[in-house]
């Protein structure tokens, strides 16, 4: 284990966190992500199934999203078991991509309305393409931008690690305002 | 208060204080501004653009011309606010604009004294000599005298944001058609959005006294809302203007979410993407221009009857007429009657009109002029042959309506004339919008609801959805007659177009001087040119055109209408952000660490990156520079270079793939070895270059520089996916996921042999151009790459990005004794200039690798993207080679961008023999230096010349030198 000390993209030491009305928002540096190429027909990683276009999928530990035509973002919280996950399909590439996106999690404790309001007012999708089990590559405030929603109240916003506080930024100062816009 | 009628949808419970030019008035809770001031007797509430002429209300929507205020205060203060269209929210702060002195003692109306001089096209002839005055006197004399309010000039404190909905049916327009296509598609289940500019909905419905069943219209209009409001796929969005329609069925609209000064949120920039939409605007009623139209007390009928029926006020305190030219005017002359106002009587233009209740009429009659200063005092009337002069403190004026079709032209849709409706309809609008109700023509509120409800039903046919049924209330279905009408002739000054001043003479004049088509028309008098983009002048201004050309309307021409509908703010179209937040910025890995140094950033695209580190005693950024550069030519530096582009290249067919990218061979470098490599455009030129790693036998990484890092993978991807599909690789960017270092100097592999894990660094083991991973700092992955920028004995370490931090300040700490050195931008382009290392201004696109130095890189064993091309004749031929360029007096500055030419030489095109590239002060050399591109420069060494920068007016004299300053047989990187 580096004697290292990692830092945050947030430039915390710790995942940062912030709380506006019923959203939680959270960093998530726990994550481990990992591309993955296969050029045969492989349909599954271990016991999950790789996900189609716009899919986000999950079993046990792991989960993926489609990326492009054979390619997929997979996430685990075992890096060592995902690696060995990958290594073990005939021809599969991988590339570690962990500190490649700051990855933040925003968690609802009112339903799934909150993450709709807040969705509206980040990304340009009609709201079936951040229903639970869906991922998309989209554009938010200028950014290019991974969106995933885990579950109906758990949306998942990844960026560029160097774009962390932009991203930061959007969507906090977005979650603060929406009980202004909700009041009306 | 003294205007206010009984009735009205205001809550007299809810008393509101705003205050008007300092004076405290009083309001209720659903008055608009207008309907307040109105209330309280006041009628002069603005001064007009070009003559400052007294103005008063014309309105009661946002079509008004006149009643433009200035809201708020300080950083607040946001001018030319229609007053009809502003909720009264309690302590408004309300000012009269464009007025030198109190409102009602204006030194500008002067202006209207002299206004025979000020006809339209004045300007254009007046202010022609001298030339010189126009900018310096002239435009700035005029500029102060006209005009509307007065920006703040301070930053906007309020918060504004942007959002996207997406539906399957928009609704503009909350009216009758607008509630009756919403409820058809809410019931059958489409998602809908409701949008409408007031914040109440019912439109026109409102404003008049007809029920619908046998309920109130207020009151089946909060049923329906509540209806709506109920359905979880309606959208209801009042106090939201759509303002524009955009390409691919997106429409623009802007939510006036809070009007508290200091709210959390202001205004929403909505972006509605809808597979279909209703035009469901409306109608806005014409005047009749006549002499002296626009005094304050004289407004459209129809707003007149919306004041007394929605927020129970009349605009005069006497006698009130009206003038109209069809049958909705006297509907304004009965709700006025019913409300106990007393009515002066209707003036109707068409001979042999009869009243529709128990009031004077005026058959065949006109109103030839008015009086009265600040407010209208009385009219003349002409009727039966006679003039007589009437006493009346308020005049409605309904010349029919026009349908608001300005939505439908927004895709270049020019409306076409209905000459039984004697309006224009919109005809080849966007496709997907569908106009409805007064929009499309259908006035009553039976048409308008059935029209409503068929655009609907049209629209879910289209879409597939089956319509639910939704019976509708029974509406008024009144046949409304009018005669044309357009305006009364005679002398003096009637006007068309409120808010620029524009009358009927003006328009006369404008015929006159040739000014036939409606274009010349509108860019002469600028009528319709003013922020209401002339909705209650430009019909008429055709119809008084037509009739002076003697031509029919639809002869004469027809008007089309831009986004947006109404004013937006800048700051809504924004979007939100504005400093440093209104782009991205990326920061590198050890950002902090630096900033904590006290580094200065430079911004490289979206990226800070630390561009020197100021010491304490240094006052000149190139002290530190010099410093910092010096530093790593002696002992070691450290610089963060993760921002240059980093792709990770995968796959069995991953050489034959970069072979085809490169220029030059990449498919035979070793595993653990990096290769330098250019790539160029299509067309021959070069356009990037860095080092391509090999780390495996179907594993590269390569690297490009920080400005084309995007466009590099672009391309790559574009090869891959859309060039050669059959090569079987894999590309993912890997630019952010390593924060990478470099460690340059000749005391470099010292300080790296303290971090390494069991790493062997001498040459033998680890040459220049070497790759490999490893391990430091006791475990943390790593790669290494023995390359170097500056010249000397360099690598450059990469951590995953969370380690980079903690990896810079273990290096400084390690390397406290070896005299480590952090440097910014500046001293690694110094470095660099030194080495002769071409970067962005040597790779600028109009380069070739011929010109750098490099031709012999273009293999011809195989074929590359460019590689032909750079063959061809007329590339290949370029003379132009990169050259040292040494300052003759060491100290004098050689500008970059200054181009070469032979001493003595005229500064002409046909002398130009090069440019200067990168320029800087070199603390190696001790002197400025320079790199450039010069004609049959290898060929040249030694000559001296001119870099002229006629800008500036300096001449240089430069010593052409080889482009290495230092170690030009390369044996300090090597070593």
């Amino acid at each position: 284990m580096t004697d290292l000390t990692p830092m945050g993209a947030l430039g915390t030491a710790g995942p940062a966190a912030a709380r506006h009305g019923a959203l939680t928002l959270t960093e998530d540096c726990a994550i481990t992500l990992l591309s993955l190429a296969l050029r045969d027909e492989t349909s599954a990683l271990a016991d999950l199934p790789l996900p189609g276009p716009g899919a986000y999928a999950r079993s046990g530990d792991l989960a993926a999203f489609w990326t492009g035509p054979g390619q997929w973002m997979v996430e685990s919280r075992d890096a060592a078991a995902a690696r060995a996950a990958i290594a073990a399909l005939p021809g599969a590439r991988m590339t570690e991509q962990s500190d490649g996106w700051v990855v933040i999690r925003i968690c609802s404790e009112a339903g799934a309305p909150p993450l709709r309001a807040l969705t509206e007012k980040l990304v340009n999708l009609p709201a079936e393409t951040l229903a639970p089990g869906r991922a998309t590559r989209c554009q938010l405030h200028h950014l290019n931008c991974l969106v995933t929603r885990p579950a109906e109240t758990e949306l998942c916003v990844m960026t560029l690690r160097s774009a962390a506080l932009s991203l930061w930024h959007a969507l906090e100062a977005t979650a603060r305002r929406l009980p202004a816009a909700a009041a009306t | 208060m003294n205007a206010r009628l009984s009735g009205g949808l205001i809550d007299r419970s809810k008393p509101l204080s705003f205050t008007f030019n300092g004076r405290t008035l009083q309001g209720f809770e659903g008055d608009t501004l207008a309907s307040a001031l109105m209330a309280n007797g006041i009628r002069l509430v603005a001064r007009s653009f070009k003559y400052h002429r007294p103005r008063g209300i014309f309105s009661a929507g946002s079509e008004e011309p006149n009643a433009l205020v200035t809201l708020g205060t300080g950083a607040r203060a946001e001018p030319n606010t229609r007053a009809t269209m502003i909720r009264l929210p309690e302590g408004l702060v309300a000012r009269s604009q464009n007025h030198a002195g109190p409102l009602g003692f204006d030194l500008w109306s002067v202006n209207d004294l002299a206004a025979p001089f000020f006809a339209a096209g004045f300007y254009y002839k007046t202010f022609m000599w001298p030339r010189a005055f126009w900018e310096k006197l002239y435009e700035p004399a005029i500029r102060n005298a006209a005009g509307l309010g007065r920006l703040s000039m301070q930053p906007d404190p309020d918060s504004y944001d942007k959002g996207f909905l997406h539906c399957d049916l928009l609704v503009i327009g909350g009216g009758a058609a607008g509630l009756a296509a919403a409820l058809t598609a809410g019931r059958s289940g489409a998602e809908v959005v409701l949008a409408d500019e007031d914040f109440r909905l019912g439109g026109r419905l409102l404003a008049e006294s007809d029920p619908l069943d046998a309920a109130t219209a207020a009151d089946w209009v909060a049923k329906a809302e509540a209806e709506l409001r109920a359905l979880p796929n309606v959208r209801v969005m009042p106090r939201t203007t759509v303002f524009g329609v955009y390409d691919h069925g997106v429409y623009g609209a802007v939510e006036e979410v809070s009007d508290l000064p200091g709210a959390p949120l202001r205004q929403t920039l909505w972006r509605i993407t809808a597979k279909r939409a209703v035009m469901a605007t409306g109608a806005t009623e014409r005047h009749i221009p006549f002499r002296d139209n626009d005094r304050p007390g004289i407004l459209l009928a129809g707003a007149m009857r919306a004041y007394a029926n929605r927020w129970a006020v009349t605009p005069g305190a006497g006698k009130v007429a009206i003038f109209t030219n069809n049958d909705d005017g006297h509907r304004t002359a009965l709700d006025l009657q019913a409300k106990g106002v007393n009515l002066l009587g209707v003036i109707d233009s068409r001979a042999g009109a009869t009243p529709f209740g128990d009031y004077p009429i005026f058959a065949g009659g006109r109103v030839t002029g008015t009086s009265g200063r600040k407010g209208l005092r009385a009219i003349r009337l002409s009727w039966n042959g006679r003039e007589e002069e009437l006493s009346c403190s308020a005049l409605g004026v309904s010349g029919g309506w026009n349908p608001n079709v300005q939505l439908a032209s927004h895709h270049r849709g020019r409306p076409k004339w209905d000459e039984s409706r004697l309006a224009f309809l919109s005809h080849g609008g966007p496709e997907g919008l569908l106009p409805a109700g007064a929009a499309a023509g259908e006035g009553s509120t039976a048409q308008a609801l059935a029209s409503g409800q068929a655009a609907a039903r049209a629209a879910l046919e289209q879409l597939g959805t089956p319509a639910a049924d939704t019976p509708l209330p029974q509406g008024e279905d009144r046949q409304i007659r009018t005669e044309a009408f357009w305006h009364v002739p005679g002398k003096g000054r009637a006007w068309v177009d409120f808010q620029n001043d524009v009358t009927v003479k003006d328009i006369k004049l404008a015929h006159q001087e040739n000014m036939r088509s409606v274009e010349h028309l509108k860019r002469w008098t600028t009528l319709g040119m003013a922020t209401d983009q002339g909705k209650t002048s430009n019909v008429t201004a055709l119809a008084v055109m037509a009739e002076l050309t003697g031509r029919s309307i639809p002869e004469t021409g027809t008007t089309i209408f831009r986004p947006p509908y109404t004013p937006v703010s800048l700051a809504v179209l924004g979007g939100g952000d504005t400093g440093k937040d209104f782009r991205p910025t990326r920061l590198t890995p050890t950002h902090h660490w630096a900033k904590a140094q006290g580094a200065v950033f430079t911004e490289v695209g979206q990226w800070m990156r630390a561009q020197y580190y100021p010491q304490p005693g240094e006052t000149h950024w190139r002290q530190s520079a010099d410093r910092e550069a010096m530093a790593v030519r002696s002992a070691v530096g450290l610089c963060d270079v993760t921002t240059l582009g980093k792709v990770d290249v995968q796959g069995p067919d991953a050489a034959e793939f970069l072979n085809r990218i490169y220029c030059n061979m990449m498919g035979t470098v070793k595993v653990g070895k990096a290769r330098y490599g250019l790539m160029l455009r299509e067309d021959g030129f070069a356009y990037d270059d860095g080092t391509c790693a090999r780390m495996g036998e179907e594993h590269f990484v390569v690297t490009t520089t920080t400005a084309n890092a995007g466009l590099v993978l672009r391309n790559m991807e574009f090869a891959r996916q859309c060039l050669w599909p059959e090569l079987d690789v894999t590309l993912i960017s890997t630019t952010d996921a390593w924060a990478q270092i470099a460690v340059a100097g000749p005391r470099s592999r010292e300080l790296l042999s303290r971090v390494v894990d069991d790493f062997d660094l001498s040459t033998e083991a680890f040459p220049f151009m070497g790759c490999a991973e490893l391990t430091v700092c006791n475990g943390c992955p790593a790669r290494l790459f023995r390359i170097s920028f500056s010249g000397e004995l360099a690598y450059e370490l990469a951590v995953p990005a969370r380690y980079g931090h903690a990896l810079m300040q273990r290096l400084m700490e390690k390397g406290a004794d070896l005299g480590v050195t952090p440097y910014g931008t500046e001293a690694l382009s110094i470095l660099r200039i030194e080495k002769g290392h071409a970067a962005g201004a040597e790779l600028n696109g109009q380069t070739t690798a011929q010109m750098m130095g490099l031709g012999r890189m273009v293999s011809v064993k195989k074929d590359s993207i460019g590689a032909v091309m750079s063959r061809r004749e007329g590339l290949a031929q370029d003379g132009r080679r990169l050259v040292g360029l040494q300052a003759v007096d060491p100290q004098q500055a050689i500008p970059a961008g200054a181009h070469l030419l032979a001493t003595g030489a005229a500064q002409t095109m046909a002398n130009d023999q090069g440019w200067v590239t990168s320029a800087c002060y070199s603390p190696h050399v001790g002197g400025h230096i320079a790199l450039g591109y010069l004609e049959q420069g290898e060929a040249r060494m030694g000559e001296t010349l001119v870099a002229a920068n006629p800008l500036q007016d300096q001449q240089i004299p430069v010593r052409i030198v080889p482009a290495h300053f230092v170690d030009p047989e390369g044996d300090r990187l090597r070593d």
